[in-house]
């Protein structure tokens, strides 16, 4: 079976499941609150000694000590809790699309331009949300709380583009601080275009490392600036077998599946007879055309 | 310099170290040590595709104190990678509550290229690395205030710099040779940004207005004089004595950007937003050449020329959006939603070219001859989008999303008389429609997950010969874990199909990767990692060969295969963690990428330890031009409190 038929009848299967008469309406349940009382939670709990560096915490740790209002903002009025003895039916514990429904996104839901709470590539659901890459108690990097660095938390569902990453020889670096996958793609935002980033001017999230490609140029690149995929259009972002993260291994090729236009239908010249490719300058187009993300001063984008 | 460099880091680190002090509670960590490398093979070559280079390196640094001051409520610094590169990074964020919040973030990567094989003309003559290498220093430099007087107002500032400078080589085709061009290049960008942020409740966003402006100076001369190759020129043998190039460009961009949402209903968001910016570029251009050319184009021989060039190029873009975003009952979103952008790229050129001691090719009429062109050219690019969602995210276990989308694109293109060397193909009005379906479904209970998506393409031109007409994607996932987490399976698998059909276009490009990991920790002291991936992709092109006209189908492969491994033992106070990978790519560029990682830490005190590290990197391909086997050694004294 190949993946298209797996993809295709995965999803017919699942909504055939999924819609069945008691799926659509079924209620969500509501924790009860508590009331408070003056013990901390660090008196039982050594994680939430460890929560001073959280930045939930931020502004309310006093003396050393996180107060116990920061812990009831997601796990409600831990009095009864406490009362009881640490009776874990009476308190709350945000888990899984609910908890984070209705925990994460009291303080996290707002929407944007690119973000959606409800419609993002990422939003809250059963097979992932919020509690799917954020560890509150025990992140593995501060940072934004991610249960793991990048790029190993997005390569849990995203394999290969991680694989390609990891073992590719032409690649961005990721790794460390410097670069990993959300420098270029935003998790919370919606699916497709909207999920990649883009300069604070609203550009092609390329730009923001290789500003210099911005142009704009006198003799632009036609297909470059007209291309439906901008960068992309040539280079892999998540690696390449080919030098320069180029989609193609030969110059040539690059080159001419768009300058041999077939039909006058097509954005694209011809290059001039005397180009003979049987000659290695002219199998290597940019030994004579060097420009080719645009140029000022030359029409053929010689220089 | 990159030792100086080093010394200033560790200083730097050591300092802000020493300034924590002052703090009651503070959490450090500094991992810090020296990297030796040996490389056999070809060294350029490792260097653009690794880059690691022997010296001191703070492999990791953090501090942080959640402490109150009078300024700050908390202070954290982290840091990767300082010293012998090749990215290094930097991140300081601070801030108190109700008054400020500052984030500062410095990258740098060393940007290094010398390919043996690719672009390489001279490569049947055993020349590499290819003509065109560079060794630069990109650095980055962010900071970003944001003040915090009150819940409803937060207005912020913040400023940019990019900088990309070093040397390089280039080429530069001038009558009827090419020849090898040092080139020197120092770019600078830099943005500032001002604006504010205002949540009124119902009502919230942000307006931001920004500039942005870019300073690039580049010189360029002749490497080695002489003839570099070509055979002679109606008797002549084209040759240069002397190139050099200056050239600057100066482009100032400001831009607008707002975006607003509006909670207009209890369960409906109106989100809005407009973008705008106008950039402006002035370049300017001075070249002498000294030697012996020839020029078909004017029929003539020539002993040099002097040109100058005076550019203006404009890109004025803007675009609109709105969506509105509802959830009908308690697990039914929908949205809908349009976008409208439009962009339009101007240029004009004046280039003053003096042709020296030209003489025809009968050997008569010398005289210097001048040659002024004005050249002018635009790109009109207008995009619409309309989208409709449905989303249902919680129907127990289940979840699903479904969304339709039309976009227009209308290009124009008018290039100069002077850019059209073959008429046609190269002007006129395109006009494309996309039409795109795009549906995903997910299952999760208890230890399962499964999750298929496809998205659905469909066009009725193509711009670009590259472009589709048909773009089918699919990818299903499924994941597995036993109840304690002892074994993790998981797959993932994707599938691409892109298709131009239209007027005999001939282009397709097909790719379907897939990858199964598993994870096991049978003891809490071990933790075993196995991946298998397939990385396929074949693209199929029909090209008209200048030379002869005939049309011929292009291929390009990637056939490749990883297996992956790994196991990390944690016996305390000493860790180990060691990590295989081989991949295979039997594709049009056939290779192998062996890849060794170990790494083992002993703590020896409660904060204190030291950790040694070894990577290799075996580098093989056929034919061999770039082979490279590279080791890396480091010893890491560790300091954690």
């Amino acid at each position: 079976m190949s993946i298209r038929q797996t993809a295709i009848g995965g999803i017919v299967l699942l909504l055939f499941i999924g819609l069945s008469p008691g799926s659509l309406f079924a209620q969500e349940q509501q924790q009860p609150a508590a009331e408070s009382s003056g013990m901390t939670c660090g008196d039982c709990h050594e994680q939430a000694k460890d929560f001073v560096a959280n930045p939930h915490a931020r502004g309310h740790v006093e003396s050393g000590t996180v107060p116990r209002t920061v812990c009831e903002s997601c796990h409600g009025d831990g009095t009864a809790h406490m009362e009881a003895g640490g009776d874990t039916s009476l308190i709350k514990v945000p888990r899984g699309f609910d908890g984070a429904e209705n925990t994460c996104a009291s303080c996290h839901g707002k929407t944007t331009e690119r973000r959606s709470h409800r419609m993002g590539a990422h939003a809250n659901q059963p097979a992932v949300n919020c509690l799917s890459c954020h560890a509150i108690h025990k992140p593995a990097q501060t940072l934004h709380l991610v249960a793991r660095p990048e790029p190993a938390l997005c390569a849990s569902c995203h394999g290969t583009q991680a694989s390609s990453f990891r073992n590719k020889p032409y690649t961005h670096r990721l790794g460390g601080s410097s670069m990993g996958c959300t420098s270029c793609h935003d998790p919370h935002a919606r699916p497709g275009r909207e999920n990649v980033r883009t300069t604070a001017s609203g550009e092609t999230v390329c730009l923001n490392c290789h500003g210099e490609k911005r142009g704009p140029y006198v003799f632009q690149h036609g297909g470059l600036a007209a291309a439906e995929n901008d960068c992309a259009t040539c280079h892999d972002p998540h690696g390449s077998a080919n030098p320069n993260q180029l989609r193609r291994a030969t110059v040539a090729q690059v080159c001419l599946e768009c300058h041999s236009p077939l039909t006058s239908e097509t954005l694209g010249s011809q290059p001039p007879s005397f180009h003979n490719l049987r000659l290695p300058r002219y199998q290597n187009c940019t030994t004579c055309h060097v420009a080719v993300h645009g140029s000022n001063r030359s029409p053929q984008l010689l220089k | 310099m990159r030792m100086k460099n080093n010394f200033t880091w560790l200083a730097l680190a050591i300092t802000v170290l020493l300034s924590t002090t002052a703090f009651a509670q503070v959490t450090t960590e500094i991992e810090a040590g020296y990297r030796f490398t040996s490389v056999s093979g070809n060294e350029d070559l490792y260097r653009t595709q690794i880059d690691e280079r022997e010296g001191f390196v703070i492999r990791s640094f953090s501090v942080f104190t959640p402490q109150s001051t009078g300024l700050t409520d908390f202070l954290r610094v982290d840091a990767t990678d300082i010293g012998a590169g090749p990215s290094s990074s930097v991140r300081v964020d601070t801030g108190r509550e109700g008054a400020y919040r500052l984030r500062v973030g410095w990258r740098s990567m060393d940007a290094f290229s010398a390919l043996p094989a690719y672009a390489n003309p001279l490569l049947g003559q055993g020349i590499i690395p290819g003509q065109h290498t560079w060794d630069r220093d990109r650095t980055m430099f962010d900071v970003d205030l944001e003040l915090l007087p009150s819940a409803k107002i937060t207005p912020f500032i913040g400023y940019s710099q990019f900088r990309n400078e070093g040397p390089g080589t280039t080429t530069y085709t001038l009558g009827g040779d090419d020849y090898l061009l040092r080139q020197n290049l120092d770019e600078k960008e830099t943005e500032l940004r001002i604006g504010t942020g205002f949540n009124l409740g119902p009502v919230y966003g942000s307006v931001t207005q920004g500039w942005r402006n870019l300073e690039s100076d580049e010189v360029l001369s002749l490497a080695r004089a002489g003839n570099n190759g070509s055979t002679p020129v109606l008797g002549t043998n084209p040759d240069a004595s002397q190139i050099i190039r200056s050239s600057s460009l100066d482009a100032d961009t400001p831009f607008t950007s707002i975006f607003i949402n509006g909670d207009v209903l209890k369960n409906t968001k109106l989100i809005g937003s407009f973008q705008r910016f106008s950039s402006e570029a002035d370049g300017s251009d001075d070249e002498v050449a000294n030697g012996n050319f020839v020029s078909f184009a004017l029929g003539r021989f020539f002993t040099g020329f002097n040109e100058s060039v005076d550019s203006r190029a404009k890109n004025q873009t803007w675009r609109g959006s709105a969506r509105v975003e509802s959830t009908l009952l308690s697990k039914l979103d929908v949205m809908a939603g349009y976008r409208t952008e439009h962009r339009e790229l101007t240029g004009s050129a004046l280039i003053n070219t003096l042709f020296l001691d030209s003489i025809t090719f009968g050997g008569v009429d010398k005289r210097n001859l001048e040659e002024i062109l004005e050249a002018d050219s635009s790109i009109d690019r207008d995009v619409d989008v309309l989208e409709a969602a449905l989303s249902m995210r919680n129907l127990g276990p289940f979840a699903f999303r479904v969304s339709a989308s039309v976009a227009d694109y209308d290009i124009t293109v008018d290039p100069d008389l002077e850019e059209i060397v073959v008429p046609g193909n190269q002007s006129g009005d395109f006009s494309r429609r996309v039409n795109t379906i795009d549906a995903n479904a997910s299952y999760s209970k208890s230890l399962f997950t499964i999750g298929a998506s496809a998205r659905l393409d469909d066009a009725n031109r193509a711009v670009l010969r590259t472009d589709y007409t048909t773009r089918d994607r699919y990818r299903v996932r499924a994941s597995f874990h036993t109840p304690n987490n002892m074994v993790r399976l998981g797959f993932t698998g994707e599938e691409t199909n892109v298709e131009n059909d239209l007027d005999g276009g001939g282009f397709n490009a097909d790719g379907r990767s897939w990858t199964i990991d598993a994870e096991a920790a049978p003891v809490d002291v071990l933790r075993v990692r196995a991946s298998y991936s397939i990385l396929d992709s074949e693209s199929r092109a029909r090209i008209r060969r200048p030379e002869t006209f005939v049309v011929e189908t292009w291929t390009n492969d990637e056939d490749g295969e990883v297996l992956e491994g790994g196991i990390a033992l944690l016996l305390a106070p000493v860790s180990l963690d060691l990590n295989l990978s081989r991949y295979e790519n039997e594709g049009t560029l056939p290779f192998s990428v062996d890849r060794w990682r170990m790494r083992t830490v002993y703590d020896f005190k409660t904060h204190y330890g030291v950790s040694a590290e070894w990577a290799r990197d075996r580098y093989e391909e056929e034919p061999a031009y770039g082979q490279f086997d590279a080791d890396r050694y480091g010893i890491f004294f560790r300091y954690r409190r």
